[in-house]
């Protein structure tokens, strides 16, 4: 067993129940950390020792932090010092989110045609109508298949290649081509996705006839739409993604590794060690944030599916995600069923709020680990 | 906390929000300096595109402009088709010099049209005129956002009867009131590549008289069966034919599969078995897809792709039928008179057939036609409508006629575009047969269209995918049936 | 692989080390195919797209697309069909200038708005900040086609309409015919004073900053507005930097605010330019596939472009040598 007392300066998660976080939240910990030898690899990392106070101590120095409760900590400014600070986004988020959303709720509650702007109330019949709408539970089933799909590879692969660029090499040039896919526009991805995948004229077709596979309409066959957009996404995202990634693993103490390396741990073992729940609150921003992004596909979905001769939802319904369910219902047909469009808004609101605090519950729970 | 490190950081971040800073700087400078250069390159673009008429066009912008601020009257219009937007800038300045009014033509792709619409009329952001579609303008009547024209057309005593019989009324409301003044029409023939007929033993003349049954497809399944060729070179009509493995499809329809109204589709053999989408039209109150007549076509249409002759539903959507009629993969197509400029004159060596007769004896076209309508939204109705009926008169309509993309509403207009056509070289009676022999059918006019394409489109691919059969239309005619179709 | 004698440890890794090579190699790959693909068909007719759809070269490579993309001499109608194109307008070069001047006022004013909300909630205590941050992250869940109607109202009429009561700001400069409609201020106007990502973003980066010597700045006297100006942003440059690319792509590629309030010519940023090219199409044969990958290609190149000039600075800022 070989410990090192090290000080960890954590990113923390957001928490919705802390008011003051205890550990980790407010920073950094000092932790000490060991490495079993032994075969109880489950857990290979054992922090102990933690200091229980938000102080936080530079790696770099060493120094010991003294023992600083936060209300001591000279930054309790209240609103009167916060409000200037907030005043310009404050400002935003009221007249470009806060209203429009509580008017799309208000919305959804009504009878709204969208040409005329206006509405009549009509209680819960919104609701009523998209949860007795097939058409809407399967945007909902279709959504959940490309977000699964979608995030499953894109989080892998973004984090393989964060640690390839993180152990391996840090070429700014490296770094620049990963980014390069999702530097452009959505619709054109969706355009040069369709222009590829083509069944006639299609590279990808082309090659697999080397194999003597025939041509596969990606987008316009319904077993294959749905893995096809997932795919497109990845190759978008995924080097975004391990960009973030790859910044969060700077942020942890080159010296843990060298401790690992010394007990001749493998590159395996140092991701699953030291990397992994390190990484831990980075990973928590980039999975809330992607996993939202996914729920809300929608343009390369206009612009790819069903291919170059069908429409975006084609075929038989199997790439009619959520989003282009609710533009659909907002904007086509004359806008008529534009509450419609608000209440299946509203659910979909609802769900993605309810998934991204468990999800940050999950994660600070996974954190405990340090603690 | 290394200290030493934070002069270099301030710098850095300073050098981050100069460079920033100079590049706004920079892109503004830009944008002032090349706010002349902009309106230069707009003009050489027209040039480019319209030659001559172009520069014109250009200029007299810039002389309607002072007439407007004269006269105090522009007014705004939108149309989606840039084959013909040359042609409304010429009835736009004509209209101009005669009346003082100002026309500004923006045009938009079709998808971003009716969504900038949609958009538009809940904030007011609307054009005065725009270019109005039978599909959609149920749901605008219902929304109130048009004008009706009906006191316009009395005061002015507009004639409304000089029109293409049948065109006129599509544009009137139940409640008698008009949205629209026609301004073309379209129909449907069969489009043959010609290069594809070597070998099959097939002239273009043996397929000017087609006919077609649900039982065993007459001559016109004999014909695609002898165009339809497989991987190995057999034909449709030989021993040994891989319908798995097809190189050239003998037939393929323009609309997908997934379509409820399939324009340049099955409605052309639909209506000649009988069909009629509605109880009454326009302004119906029950579709009737279940009907025998339809039912029994659909699944001849299917044993049309079991048999390889029409390509599956994944072919047509992923390529698209454009794409594989153009790469020479379908030896005919049902397409619209609006394309008779593409099949002619680009890579396609096309000639134009009358569509196949169905059992019911004769052929069928769905007809359908634009219109103009005016918003509520608009400041200058009375303005707008001159401009609207200026487009409905034979002054613009001949207009655009001469410019052989559409086929204008007024008979006198049609005959300058038939002339037109002529002096290509292109025979379109083709088309015109069906106005001619009235052999024509309205567009289904309801409320609802996007719905009803989604559920009737639905179905109608899954029987096709071989997924879903005659219950399957049977069902969604009744999820159809009960939307609020009108009102 | 390696043919050298060393020891079977230091093989191993170097036989590992080459295979994590191959694999980063091929994803590079994997990234620039496609878009190597498009320069491909950009520099091909498309006539020739059908005939050798496979060759990875451009099959009789011409520069004709790049020519009319860019409106580079005179090309007749006859030439554009005769290539089976697109007669579209694509004003690029004004699009360019526009979109530049709309993503780096957004970039400068968002960063710096986001990175004061961050300070206060990453540094500052105050009543119902947990509660405030969640109603800010909540407003990444807001579908956009919902927020478009009211803020193009308000960005009309400024008037700020909050049911009980209507706070007038029509008095405001600069504004065009409609308000801030068809104008720079009105396609910035909803992205410059926060979003929830930028905020959630700097919020978690700030979290991680020494409070040392924050603190030694309070010893100093320093009040709040010297310690964000002095300590928090200097030792963030890195989070920021990359948080202001971030924001220049995302305000490069935002299509529907700038569609719905930027329709006219002399203010079309690239989205809309490059969307109005590509829905050029009635009449067409088939999609203009390689106009539409020249488009692609010269709306993208800018951005590169940029990202290449400050290359160095803002991708190796996500080193985030800052935080540690």
């Amino acid at each position: 067993m070989v410990c090192v007392n090290v000080d960890v300066p954590v990113v923390g998660v957001y928490s919705t129940t802390a008011a003051v976080a205890d550990t980790g939240e407010w920073g950094g910990s000092r932790v000490r950390v060991c490495w079993a030898l032994s075969r109880h690899t489950d857990r290979d990392v054992r922090m102990t020792d933690v200091t229980t106070d938000s102080g936080v101590v530079a790696a770099q120095t060493g120094r010991r932090s003294s023992a600083r409760k936060e209300s001591n900590a000279g930054v309790d400014g209240g609103w009167k010092v916060a409000i200037w600070f907030l005043l310009p986004s404050l400002f935003g988020f009221l007249v470009f989110f806060l209203i429009p959303a509580i008017r799309a709720i208000a919305i959804s509650f009504q009878d709204f045609n969208l040409l005329r702007n206006a509405g009549t109330w009509n209680g819960l019949d919104n609701y009523r109508f998209i949860f007795g709408d097939d058409v809407f539970w399967n945007a909902i089933r279709v959504t959940a298949y490309y977000v699964v799909i979608n995030i499953a590879l894109q989080t892998v692969l973004a984090l393989g290649i964060a640690v390839m660029m993180d152990r391996l090499t840090k070429s700014v040039f490296v770094r620049g081509i990963l980014l390069l896919p999702w530097m452009l526009p959505n619709v054109l991805v969706g355009l040069l996705w369709l222009f590829m995948l083509d069944p006639s004229i299609g590279i990808i077709n082309e090659w697999l006839g080397y194999f003597g596979i025939r041509p596969i309409a990606f987008l316009a066959n319904p077993d294959w739409v749905i893995p096809s957009l997932a795919i497109i996404n990845t190759w978008k995202f995924t080097g975004y993604t391990a960009l973030l990634l790859f910044a969060g693993m700077q942020t942890i103490p080159r010296n843990l590794y060298e401790a690992s390396a010394l007990d001749g741990a493998s590159e395996f073992t140092m991701f699953r060690t030291v990397t992994l729940p390190l990484l831990r609150p980075v990973l928590a921003l980039v999975l809330v944030i992607s996993i939202i992004g996914s729920f809300q596909v929608y343009d390369v979905v206009q612009a790819a599916a069903g291919g170059l001769g069908g429409n975006p939802g084609d075929p038989l319904n199997s790439s009619r995600v959520i989003y282009l369910y609710i533009y659909e219902k907002g904007f086509l047909g004359g806008g008529s069923r534009f509450g419609q469009a608000a209440a299946a808004a509203t659910v979909l609101m609802v769900g993605l709020l309810t998934i991204t605090i468990a999800q940050l519950r999950l994660l600070r729970a996974g954190e405990s680990d340090l603690a | 906390m290394n200290l030493k490190g934070e002069p270099t950081r301030m710098k850095n971040l300073n050098k981050l929000l100069a460079m920033l800073f100079a590049l706004a700087l920079v892109a503004a400078a830009c944008g002032d300096d090349s706010d002349d250069e902009a309106s230069d390159d707009a003009t050489e673009e027209s040039t480019d595109s319209g030659a001559d008429e172009g520069e014109e066009d250009a200029m007299e912008d810039e002389d309607g402009g002072d007439e407007a601020a004269a006269s105090g009257v522009s007014i705004d219009y939108w149309l989606w088709d840039n084959n013909q937007q040359p042609f409304y800038q010429e009835c736009a300045d004509n209209f101009a010099a005669e009346s003082g009014i100002t026309v500004n033509i923006t045009q938009f792709g079709w998808g971003d049209y009716w969504d900038g619409l949609t958009a538009g009329f809940a904030t007011g952001d609307v054009p005065d005129v725009f270019t109005n579609h039978l599909a959609k303008y149920p749901d605008f009547v219902f929304a109130d956002v048009l004008v009706p024209l009906n006191d316009f057309v009395e005061a002015d005593g507009t004639p409304t009867d000089i029109y293409w019989e049948g065109l006129a009324d599509l544009w009137v409301a139940p409640s008698g009131d008009r949205y629209g003044l026609p301004k073309d029409f379209d129909t449907i023939a069969l489009v043959v590549n010609q290069d594809l007929l070597e070998g099959s033993g097939l002239t273009v003349d043996d397929l000017q008289a087609l006919d077609w049954n649900p039982s065993d497809g007459g001559s016109f399944e004999e014909a695609i069966a002898a165009l339809s060729v497989d991987a190995n070179g057999v034909r449709g009509n030989e021993d040994g034919f891989d319908a798995e493995d097809v190189a050239v499809y003998g037939y393929v329809s323009n609309t997908v599969y997934a379509s409820a109204y399939s324009q340049t589709g099955w409605s052309t053999f639909t209506g000649g078995n009988g069909f009629e989408y509605l109880d009454a039209n326009p302004w119906g109150s029950e579709y009737k897809y279940d009907d025998d007549a339809f039912i029994e076509t659909m699944l001849w249409w299917r044993s049309l792709i079991e048999k390889g002759y029409m390509p599956p539903s994944d072919i047509l959507s992923g390529s698209g039928s454009d794409t594989i009629f153009t790469e020479g993969s379908a030896a005919t197509m049902t397409d619209g008179s609006w394309k008779i400029g593409t099949w002619t004159s680009g890579d396609v060596n096309g000639a134009f057939v009358p569509t196949p007769i169905g059992p019911s004896g004769s052929r069928s076209s769905m007809y359908n036609g634009l219109a103009d309508s005016i918003t509520t939204a608009s400041d200058n109705p009375q303005e707008s409508w001159q401009w609207v009926q200026y487009m409905a008169s034979p002054a613009c309509q001949e207009i655009i006629g001469g410019g052989a993309v559409v086929f204008p509403a007024i008979p006198s207009a049609t005959k300058v575009a038939q002339d037109a056509h002529a002096a290509n070289g292109v025979d379109v009676s083709a088309f015109t047969v069906h106005v001619d022999e009235g052999t024509t059918f309205l567009f289904p006019i309801t409320r609802e269209s996007a719905e009803i394409e989604r559920i009737m489109g639905n179905a109608i691919d899954a029987v096709m995918r071989g997924e879903g059969d005659a219950q399957t239309i049977i069902d969604a005619n009744d999820e159809v049936n009960s939307l609020p179709l009108s009102g | 692989m390696t043919t050298t004698l060393e020891s079977p440890t230091t093989r191993r890794l170097n036989i590992g080390r080459t295979g994590v090579w191959l694999v980063l190699i091929a994803v590079l790959i994997a990234s620039l195919f496609p878009i190597y693909w498009s320069l491909r068909t950009s520099l091909t007719n498309n006539a020739s797209l059908f005939d050798q759809p496979a060759n990875v070269l451009p099959p009789e490579p011409t520069s004709f697309n790049f020519e009319r993309v860019l409106g580079i001499g005179e090309i007749t109608r006859e030439e554009i069909e005769a290539a089976g194109a697109n007669d579209a307008k694509f004003s690029i070069v004004r699009a360019v200038i526009n979109s530049m001047i709309v993503a780096t006022a957004i970039t400068i004013f968002q960063v710096f708005f986001c990175a004061m909300a961050a300070y206060a909630f990453a540094r500052l205590r105050f009543w119902g900040r947990e509660a405030l941050f969640t109603v800010y992250l909540s407003a990444l869940m807001i579908p956009p086609i919902f927020a478009l109607i009211p803020n193009f109202l308000f960005v009309r009429d400024l008037q700020l309409r909050l049911g009980f009561a209507t706070i007038d700001l029509s008095w405001l400069p600069f504004q065009g015919d409609l308000g801030y409609v068809n104008t720079y201020i009105g396609l910035m106007l909803p992205f410059i004073f926060m979003t929830p990502f930028a905020v959630f973003f700097l919020r978690q980066f700030f979290l991680g900053i020494s409070r040392e010597v924050e603190e030694a700045a309070v010893l100093d006297g320093a009040g709040h507005a010297r310690r964000f100006f002095q300590v928090i942003l200097p030792m963030s440059v890195a989070p920021i930097a990359t948080l202001a690319l971030i924001t220049y792509v995302t305000a490069w590629n935002e299509f529907l605010w700038p569609f719905t309030v930027g329709k006219d010519e002399s203010i079309r940023v690239v989205t809309v330019a490059l969307n109005d090219f590509k829905s050029q199409t009635p009449g067409l044969v088939r999609p203009d596939w390689s106009g539409l990958m020249t488009a692609t290609f010269v709306a993208g190149a800018p951005i590169i472009a940029l990202f290449a000039v400050l290359g160095r600075r803002v991708v190796d800022s996500i080193g985030f040598s800052g935080i540690k």
